[in-house]
């Protein structure tokens, strides 16, 4: 049976590197397993159809549409201009504004789309000015945009907890150690690359200059710093659940965007609203489908035999580590990270277990490895988002973005796999 | 033949374990012909999915609550406080049983097969908060998640606390959170296997008799040889029948778990203050329910529940 | 493009922004009334969860339909970024519909069957007793218009080519 698994797994590549829409690529998986391996497809549908009714999945249109209005009506504006009024005159200050702003921006949003999407715009253009290649630039701004899927509320932790039956608050706390660390190691490259650049500095400004201008930009951004706060305060202060808090984001978000920022008109509100249920849409039939494969696996047991064969070859921790990590990379080389953790996670989880990672290690592992999909080439859908926003050629951004990946990222992504506590110790503070 | 049986515990607990022996037995009976394959913590789907699923024939066994979706009669098998002692629930869902006879019929209806009655634990409250007064029937303020059955949101509310309809998913850390306080409509085992680290108090309310039947698609009923039908349905029989011997005594060992692992305090309640919680929910739920699930058909069966009692 | 084509496109546009925009903030409100019961009132709604999901499952299936007509489904376009001439990627796209359709039309006959056994069923929800007839029936309705739109995708692609144009 593992070798039919194994076959659905290789039609699955294949149509989606012939381009296949996802769900499509899913069914054709379903239909390998149904006709060749004789797996019943009798009540699948059913079991599938009551998977999408959980309402925990309603929390991914919900925070993605409240990343959107945000970065529509400019909130995620006013963010970037108050974290731009305490480190902006530094020199490569306004790089390290980048990095810092998308982790707020992902503290609301759940995407990692949210951050590009909402700065890009503003931020290339003036780093541009100030002397950054507008390729660095969108790299740098695209890389930390990823940031949106590490701190909490994240839609492939979401996914993650549901999809292994793990606490979704757990989860989003286990990405944001490994998320906080790239942001400043992206930071610090940054810095360290600044040096290269010919960048124009404003003149540092004095204690009260700087005080003042954090004061005034602090009072306009004040409205939208509240939106993390009751975000994440009402998750883990125990007044709501995920979901109920990504529909409070939305509820917030509307009339802050349409009165206060003002960003916020009719057409762009009903824009938002039909990008925001047409990409979960697009993702729910592809869940449904690929929850239906995997519930095939695990009707014929394959995940167990995954994990004999494996351990057939070796059980050493940190050989299998290593190779599930390249194995995550190169997944997120051509599949986006919702895909990617439907497909692994279920899968891999059981030999997780047995080699003494846990499920919320793993969701660490998983999230860091996944969002760093977005990035890496050929299926870089956030990187080529930014080279959209960006107006650069994407053969142009994928050196400085590579440059970035590896020397800040690979290592969190390394570190989150052999140092248990950055993705554990929060957790164990919640009580998890 | 192999047969795959799903159930909502995960591995190694009490339920898996005797299901294992279960397993092995039918296999030592069959001469190996049956084998029969667990598929632990709802591997398979929640109940209702499974329920639903091995109506149709695409799933072969499970040994879980019956899911009242597509049948809301099914009610009846969780109806609170009908049972007061384990003498009366070995009466009513034990074979021959009124409850068990009609949940024969509704499962029949279903295309399903009841092979034998596993009778979990009395209901209780979990909380993880203080009730200073757990015998108290008043309103106490405090929330408490309740499961999507509406006997349960209204016995919630009847025994003085607000329910609060969470979706299991979200339960855990909605307690843990505190958006709610604690947990109804399951008992010591069920709150030991998914509530434990949020678990301070339990208050032994005997809300409801947790029943679960051990069910088979009757296309893979059919499917076996005479003999072997025969064979799975003895093992079965006896396998319910060494169950209602030891049930009680695992009931009290759960709730003793409780306190000894987890130094969660279980409050004392009197055989007054559980018939008193039995006499308000009676008057209160039991109309509601009874409307829903047709007043004729239920209270014949509340009758038939009533004279076996005397 | 006719300039029929164009305002027929425009006006489905709209109305596909209006009734996604709708049924999402239908589904935040509820869930908003829900956080404001339980936490502010201190009386939670029974049965608003169930009734929620009526929205919730025709939410993701008209934005499923919503991606089909824009051709925005994900893909992982990895052959695409090596292949540069048009004709190719029209090529490309013709034989990603035709795989979706025989795919598709599989996928269709079990959502007919489901359908059929939902109809036969007839479930209930747990408080209310609303009868999941209404959602369950989504999944065919939505599978149906996934593929015709997949089709005149198709036929416009196999034109184009014809034609020698970029669709
Ligand atoms: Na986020
Ligand atoms: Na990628």
């Amino acid at each position: 049976m593992i070798e039919i698994a194994l076959l659905a797994i290789a039609i699955l590549v294949i149509t989606l590197t012939l381009g296949v829409p996802l769900p499509y690529c899913f069914g054709a998986a379903l239909m390998v397993m149904y006709f060749i391996g004789d797996v019943t497809m009798k009540g699948m549908m059913l079991w599938g159809v009551q998977q999408l009714g959980n309402p925990i999945l309603l929390a991914i249109p919900l925070f993605v549409l409240a990343g959107t209005i945000m970065a529509e009506s400019g909130i995620a504006a006013s963010l970037l201009r108050f974290v731009n009024a305490f480190v902006g005159h530094i020199r490569g200050g306004l790089g390290v504004v980048a990095a810092v702003s998308c982790a707020v921006i992902g503290a609301i949003s759940g995407s990692g789309l949210t951050g590009i999407a909402a700065i890009g715009p503003i931020l290339i253009p003036e780093m541009e000015k100030r002397g950054y290649p507008r390729e660095y630039a969108t790299a740098l701004i695209a890389n930390s945009s990823i940031l949106g899927l590490l701190i909490p509320p994240s839609v492939t932790m979401i996914v993650y907890g549901w999809v292994t039956d793990t606490s979704i608050l757990a989860c989003f706390l286990a990405t944001l150690g490994p998320g906080l660390l790239i942001m400043f190691s992206f930071s610090v490259m940054n810095l360290w690359m600044s040096r290269k650049f010919n960048l124009i500095l404003d003149d540092k400004p004095t204690f009260s200059e700087l005080s003042s201008e954090v004061a005034k930009r602090g009072v306009h951004a004040f409205p939208a710093l509240l939106m993390p706060i009751i975000i994440l305060g009402g998750i883990y202060g125990g007044i709501m659940t995920p979901t109920e808090a990504a529909a409070v984001a939305v509820i917030y978000s509307v009339p802050v965007g349409f009165l206060i920022y003002k960003g916020l008109r009719l057409s762009n509100f009903f824009e938002a609203g039909k990008e925001a249920a047409t990409a979960v849409g697009a993702i729910m039939f592809m869940i449904l489908f690929s929850m239906i494969l995997s519930q095939m696996f695990v009707y014929e047991s394959i995940p167990q035999q995954i994990v004999s064969s494996i351990f057939a070859i070796t059980e050493n921790k940190i050989v299998l580590l290593i190779f599930i990590n390249i194995l995550l990379f190169l997944v997120g080389m051509v599949v986006n990270d919702i895909t990617a953790i439907i497909l692994i996670a279920p899968l891999l989880l059981p030999l997780m277990t047995a080699i003494g990672i846990t499920p919320v290690q793993f969701a660490a592992i998983m999230g860091v490895n996944t969002a760093m999909g977005g990035v890496t080439p050929p299926y870089a859908s956030i990187l080529y988002l930014g080279a959209r926003i960006g107006k650069v050629k994407v053969t142009k951004v994928i050196p400085p973005a590579m440059f970035l990946i590896v020397t800040g990222y690979v290592p969190v992504v390394f570190l989150t796999s052999f140092w248990p506590d950055l993705s554990l110790f929060l957790p164990r503070l919640f009580g998890y | 033949e192999t047969l795959k049986m799903s159930h909502v515990r995960p591995q190694d607990t009490t339920i898996d374990v005797e299901l294992r022996t279960f397993a092995a037995s039918v296999a030592e009976a069959t001469g190996g012909e049956i084998d029969i394959q667990l598929f632990p913590a709802s591997a398979l789907g929640d109940y209702t999915a499974v329920q639903e699923r091995i109506s149709v024939g695409a799933l072969d066994m499970a040994t879980q609550p019956a899911a009242a979706a597509a049948d809301r009669r099914m009610q009846i098998s969780s109806f609170p406080y009908l049972a007061a002692t384990w003498a009366q629930a070995q009466t009513i869902y034990g074979p021959g049983g009124a409850v068990r006879e009609v949940m024969n019929g509704l499962y029949a209806e279903q295309d399903i097969t009841v092979l034998a009655a596993y009778p979990v634990y009395f209901g209780g409250i979990a909380l993880n908060v203080e009730n200073p007064n757990p015998a108290s029937t008043e309103p106490n303020g405090i929330k408490v998640r309740v499961p999507g059955i509406k006997a349960f949101q209204l016995l919630g509310e009847a025994l003085g606390y607000i329910p609060s309809p969470i979706p299991f998913s979200e339960a855990f850390t909605a307690v843990q959170t505190g958006v709610v306080d604690g947990v109804i409509g399951s008992g010591a085992e069920g709150y030991y296997a998914s509530f434990r680290d949020v678990t301070t108090t339990y208050v032994p309310a005997n809300t409801h008799f947790e029943v679960w039947y051990m069910i088979i698609s009757n296309e893979s009923f059919a499917a076996l040889s005479d003999e072997d039908q025969a064979t799975l349905k003895e093992e079965a029989a006896s396998f319910e029948a060494t169950r209602w011997t030891v049930a009680e005594d695992d009931q009290a060992r759960n709730e003793q778990r409780l306190i000894d692992d987890l130094g969660a305090t279980v409050a004392e309640l009197s055989e007054d203050d559980l018939a008193a919680m039995a006499s308000k929910v009676r008057a209160e739920v039991w109309p509601v329910v009874l409307e829903d699930v047709g007043v004729d058909w239920g209270q014949a069966i509340l009758d038939q529940v009533a004279a076996a009692a005397k | 493009m006719t300039s029929t084509e164009i305002h027929v496109g425009g006006t489905m546009d709209r109305f596909a922004a209006i009734l996604l925009t709708s049924l999402i903030c239908f589904v935040a409100l509820g869930q908003f009334f829900q956080v404001i019961t339980r936490y502010v009132l201190q009386i939670p709604v029974m049965g608003l969860e169930e009734t929620m999901l009526y929205p919730t499952i025709w939410l993701y299936i008209f934005g499923a339909i919503n991606a089909s007509r824009e051709n925005s489904h994900i893909r992982a376009n990895v052959l695409e970024i090596f292949i540069s001439s048009e004709r190719a990627h029209t090529i490309l796209a013709i034989v990603g519909e035709v795989i979706s359709l025989i795919v598709g039309l599989w996928i269709l006959s079990w959502a007919w069957d489901y359908t059929q056994y939902a109809w036969r069923v007839w479930r209930e929800s747990p408080t209310l007793y609303i009868p999941t007839f209404y959602s369950d029936v989504a999944l065919v309705v939505g599978v149906t218009l996934m593929m015709a739109y997949t089709a005149w995708h198709l036929v416009k692609h196999i034109l184009s080519l014809k034609n020698g144009t970029v669709a």
